[in-house]
């Protein structure tokens, strides 16, 4: 389930630090598609990844520092915003909607 | 039962306008749809329209920000699907002088039967009546004497 950034917790998600340092690896069975366990090997034979399992981490780490990074702008922005003067856009907005024909209201 | 009960509110679609205050980093309009969000009200996202944004305001953060709306539980990226509604998008465009962004809004807010939300009401206001039903739009701002 997806939980932000509309309804996110508070807490910035685990430590900052390269956790692979400190833990062990998990072994886990992934299917992916042919095309990109070919371009995993290529990297692999091409000497630019260790193994197609780092190739599947990196990209991994980067999925989990691209979702980080935007829950933290959504977090400190929405923190900054000015809650009176968004409560009452809300309100402005509310009432228009409130005041379009049912078929535009409800489903 | 009137019609309020046990119905569930209409999804809106986010036009162009709000998509790319949001990737300036506006707290308000970026709450205003976390709020939205928070209340199970669908929230229908043109793909353009984030195309737009991305295109207005070049920077990572703009990108993560428009990254964040597709992980808000209620948003729904609408996608241009096939040739067949890059076609229909290619008529209306045409047929109203939106740009592809605007009328990208207007395509999945006259199949949805839903309002557009918007910053640019001037703009709607124009083209509402271009379609064969009137699209039907709300604006935000600051009411009046707030």
């Amino acid at each position: 389930m997806r939980s932000w950034p509309g309804n996110e917790r508070r807490d910035d998600g685990p430590p900052e630090y390269d956790q692979s340092m400190t833990e062990r690896k998990m072994r886990v069975t992934v299917t992916i598609d042919p095309h990109l366990a070919a371009y995993a090997e290529q990297l692999v034979e091409a000497g630019q990844a260790d193994s197609v399992s780092a190739v599947v981490n990196s990209a991994l780490e980067a999925r989990r520092l691209r979702d980080q990074r935007a829950r933290r702008l959504w977090r400190d922005l929405t923190a900054q915003a000015d809650p009176e003067k968004a409560a009452r856009m809300k309100a402005h907005v509310d009432a228009q909607l409130a005041a379009l024909p049912a078929s535009h209201r409800y489903r | 039962m009137s019609v309020d009960e046990g119905a569930s509110p209409a999804p809106v679609v986010l036009d162009a306008s709000v998509l790319i205050e949001a990737a300036r980093g506006d707290g308000e309009i970026m709450t205003l749809i976390q709020g939205y969000d928070a209340e199970g009200r669908p929230l229908l996202i043109p793909v353009l329209a984030v195309t737009a944004a991305a295109l207005d305001t070049r920077s990572e953060d703009a990108e993560a920000i428009l990254y964040g709306l597709e992980r808000l539980a209620s948003s729904v990226i609408v996608p241009v699907q096939d040739a067949e509604q890059a076609l229909a998008l290619a008529a209306v465009t045409a047929r109203t002088g939106l740009d592809p962004y605007d009328a990208h809004a207007a395509v999945i807010a006259d199949a949805e039967i839903c309002p557009i939300l918007t910053l640019d009401a001037a703009k709607w206001q124009e083209h509402a009546r271009d379609l064969d039903e009137p699209l039907h739009f709300v604006e935000i701002a600051e009411p009046d004497g707030a």
